[in-house]
């Protein structure tokens, strides 16, 4: 028995060290332009994207064109569209030095390890090489960007978050639509004494709720505050930081989310605004079918509208400047990367953008028309059309910014702030002492 | 002792050859994860970095500086303390009230076993819904039809409610599964005993507590370490649920250790506190079998 141990205990170190070893090779990610022939094989694709949207279907539909001209090409598309169960599987494969051609990630302080490690590559030389960096919206490339401006993620989507909103549930209670983010703890008090919800958030995924919390610094730090804060160099003690605790604590005070929406999800939350229940609604552009075609409730169709973020006094943005994500981005596996995957990337990335922007969506270039759909209603073009006039700056949402660690405090410690469970000190000092224990890890 | 004296010293042999690919088994599954789990403990290490070495650090952090640590340690005594007297007390009163039924024994037992054999996703979602406020689940409705509207509330966000809504399905589901156990030891208890006793005046409770239970106490034993290690490693229906939220309010070590690793990806210390869980389950087990062995030899 005892030998019995001792083995299983070496072979637990040999496991380990040699896992470790593997991390540890270094590969070039500057090599966009690989020389050798191309030798058809199969390739993977690990993505976070829903399993029959437009991204996958289109890229599906180029592969097999491809592999017209290359037999034995063969794209393998591994989606798991629940983000968290696929950041631990992409977690998982990065640890054991088993990720596949190309995987999909956000800017995440992690990626950013993994770009430093030399496992992916480059993306900006990348498009260079293949001369379409240009055609790309700045702000859908600025959206994959690490903070020292390196690019190694590819966008495919382009989105524009806005406050959603029923006409006649805002005229029921007498407010107006507001002109500054401060106008909202009102208005949901007034919102209430009508009796509607003002606002429907999907407490259960806890990143709509986390978009709140960047709102108000954006607004009174621009984008730099996030930045500095999830490095431990500014604080929620800071009059920005304060700002938007203080903001936060306002919003559960005047109940501006509905009952019990920390275990309310994705669909709960549409339905309640689109059953006309609830006042307002923060979303993207990726939901402008079911709020700006013929497919939304009929008794609240013409009733809906949307307003992008409001502006703050002394606000350092400006109003067309907000949250305008780029989505999930894809990496090329360095490790892997040969003449083949060279050659269909050039090949799929040029056809991308029109056959993108057909099925009615915003392109992450600016060389193709969007086609607005047959059954939209005239609010599709109006939201499509807020692309043509962005600042130069844009809000990132937090969870792509913090380590993870604190990302999941934050999380935890906003439903308890906004359900009045916590103080905005309490919230401060805690965030701040949970920012100071992680974030070394992972910003050195 | 029989079985052996029967076996002529080559089967001996052989009973040992064949129970050694379980034992082996049991070594590459169970032990050496733990074992693994023990070495990691001791290093810092995000899956992708270099590992680092960091001796007890990790236990350090967790003893002295993770308020989370503490806060997931009660919730998960707590946790236990419900499921376990849902499952075990409720067991019980279900399979000692069976015992004096006459008729329709088998279709009341199925009934109670149904939960045990449902997907815990199902269950999860089944009980988001129950306890919803905004649209009113059946709880809430429930509560507003007998009067008691003012208890109305979202249970699923209330953090002095949540950990007990948490851990009734839980208890609700493996309620019928002890039960089923439980009831096959009432019946094997002898019916003259029971019956002498009666002759001799001994009321029901005498009854239970003089005779039936101590016939069932190594059954008792046995359920109550399952379920006391079944509760310690509860995991799926809280994540499922509510992730641990509101705030920590329903947080559990088993969901923490898992954020911790597949989340945070600091694996070297969701490996401390995976070794904590373990020492734990094994302390719940000998205090346990302590307790109960001194009862039975008092």
């Amino acid at each position: 028995m005892k030998n019995l141990f001792r083995a299983a205990a070496v072979a637990a170190v040999t496991a380990l060290a040699l896992t470790a070893c593997g991390s540890g090779s270094p590969t070039s990610s500057t090599n966009v332009a690989p020389t050798g022939d191309i030798k058809p094989r199969e390739i993977s694709w690990l993505l976070s994207r829903p399993a029959d949207g437009a991204v996958i279907n289109i890229m599906k539909k180029l592969a097999d064109d491809y592999a017209k001209d290359h037999p034995g090409f063969k794209l393998n598309l591994i989606t798991t569209p629940d983000r968290p169960s696929y950041i631990q599987k992409l977690e998982t494969l990065a640890a054991a030095n088993k990720l596949p051609e190309l995987f999909d990630t956000d800017a995440t302080p992690f990626a950013r390890q993994l770009a430093q490690q030399g496992k992916m590559l480059d993306g900006e030389k990348l498009l260079k090489t293949l001369g379409i960096y240009d055609k790309y919206r700045p702000g859908a490339l600025d959206y994959q960007r690490f903070d020292d401006g390196s690019l190694y993620m590819i966008p495919f989507q382009f989105e524009l978050e806005f406050i959603w909103y029923n006409k006649a549930l805002l005229q029921k209670a007498g407010v107006a639509v507001p002109k500054s983010l401060d106008d909202i703890p009102a208005m949901c008090t007034a919102l209430r004494s009508a009796g509607i919800t003002p606002i429907a958030v999907d407490g259960q995924d806890q990143w709509p709720l986390e978009r709140y919390v960047a709102y108000q610094p954006f607004r009174e730090a621009g984008p730099d505050f996030v930045q500095k804060l999830k490095k431990g160099e500014a604080k929620f003690t800071d009059p920005a930081g304060q700002k938007t605790v203080n903001w936060l604590a306002e919003l559960g005070k005047a109940k501006c989310f509905q009952d019990g929406f920390s275990a309310q999800g994705y669909s709960d939350a549409q339905n309640q605004f689109t059953s006309g229940q609830a006042a307002m609604y923060n979303i993207g552009t990726w939901e402008l079918p079911s709020l700006a075609t013929d497919k939304l409730n009929p008794a609240v169709r013409d009733d809906i509208d949307f307003f992008t973020l409001p502006t703050t006094a002394g606000s350092v943005t400006a109003a067309n400047e907000f949250v305008s994500p780029s989505g999930i981005g894809m990496a090329v596996n360095a490790k892997t990367y040969d003449p083949l995957v060279s050659d269909f990337l050039k090949f799929a990335l040029q056809k991308y953008p029109a056959e993108y922007a057909a099925t009615g969506v915003l392109s992450p270039t600016t060389d193709v028309e969007t086609t607005v759909p047959a059954n939209a209603t005239p609010l599709y073009r109006k939201a499509l059309d807020q692309a043509k006039d962005l600042g130069s700056k844009q809000a990132m949402p937090w969870d792509t910014q913090l380590d993870p660690t604190t990302n999941g405090r934050l999380q935890q410690e906003l439903v308890l702030l906004v359900q009045g469970e916590i103080t905005p000190q309490q919230f401060a000092e805690t965030m701040d002492s949970t920012i100071a224990q992680n974030a070394p890890k992972f910003f050195k | 002792m029989l079985p052996t004296r029967m076996l002529p010293n080559r089967s001996r042999t052989s009973v040992l050859v064949f129970l050694l690919p379980p034992l082996l088994l049991y070594c590459a599954a169970v032990l050496f994860p733990i074992l693994q789990s023990l070495f990691l403990s001791f290093f810092s290490w995000n899956g992708i970095s270099d590992m680092e070495f960091v001796g007890l650090a990790n236990y350090a952090r967790m003893f002295t500086k993770d308020d989370v640590f503490w806060r997931a340690f009660l919730n998960a005594l707590l946790y236990l303390a419900i499921c376990l007297v849902l499952q075990l007390g409720g067991a019980l009163v279900v399979a000692s009230l069976l015992t004096s039924l006459r008729r329709g024994r088998e279709l009341i037992k199925t009934l109670y076993l149904l939960p045990a054999v449902i997907s815990t996703v199902a269950i999860a979602f089944l009980f988001v819904r129950i306890y919803s406020l905004e649209p009113v689940g059946l709880l809430n409705q429930l509560l507003q039809s007998i009067g008691l509207g003012s208890l109305e509330r979202p249970w699923l966000s209330d953090v002095n409610t949540v950990l007990a809504a948490v851990s009734a399905p839980e208890g609700w589901r493996f309620t019928g599964l002890y039960m089923l156990i439980i009831y096959a030891a009432l019946l094997a208890v002898p019916k003259e005993l029971e019956e002498a006793a009666v002759l001799d005046g001994a009321s029901r409770w005498t009854l239970f507590t003089k005779i039936r239970f101590p016939y069932i106490r190594p059954v008792w034993i046995t359920t109550t370490i399952m379920a006391t290690t079944y509760g310690l490693r509860g995991f799926d229906i809280p994540y499922l649920m509510t992730n641990g939220g509101p705030g920590q309010s329903s947080e559990l070590l088993t969901t923490y250790m898992y954020k911790t690793a597949f989340t945070s990806t600091d694996f070297g210390y969701a490996s401390t506190i995976s070794v904590f869980i373990v020492v734990e389950c094994l302390v719940a087990v000998g205090l346990i079998l302590f307790l109960l062995k001194r009862k039975s030899d008092a």
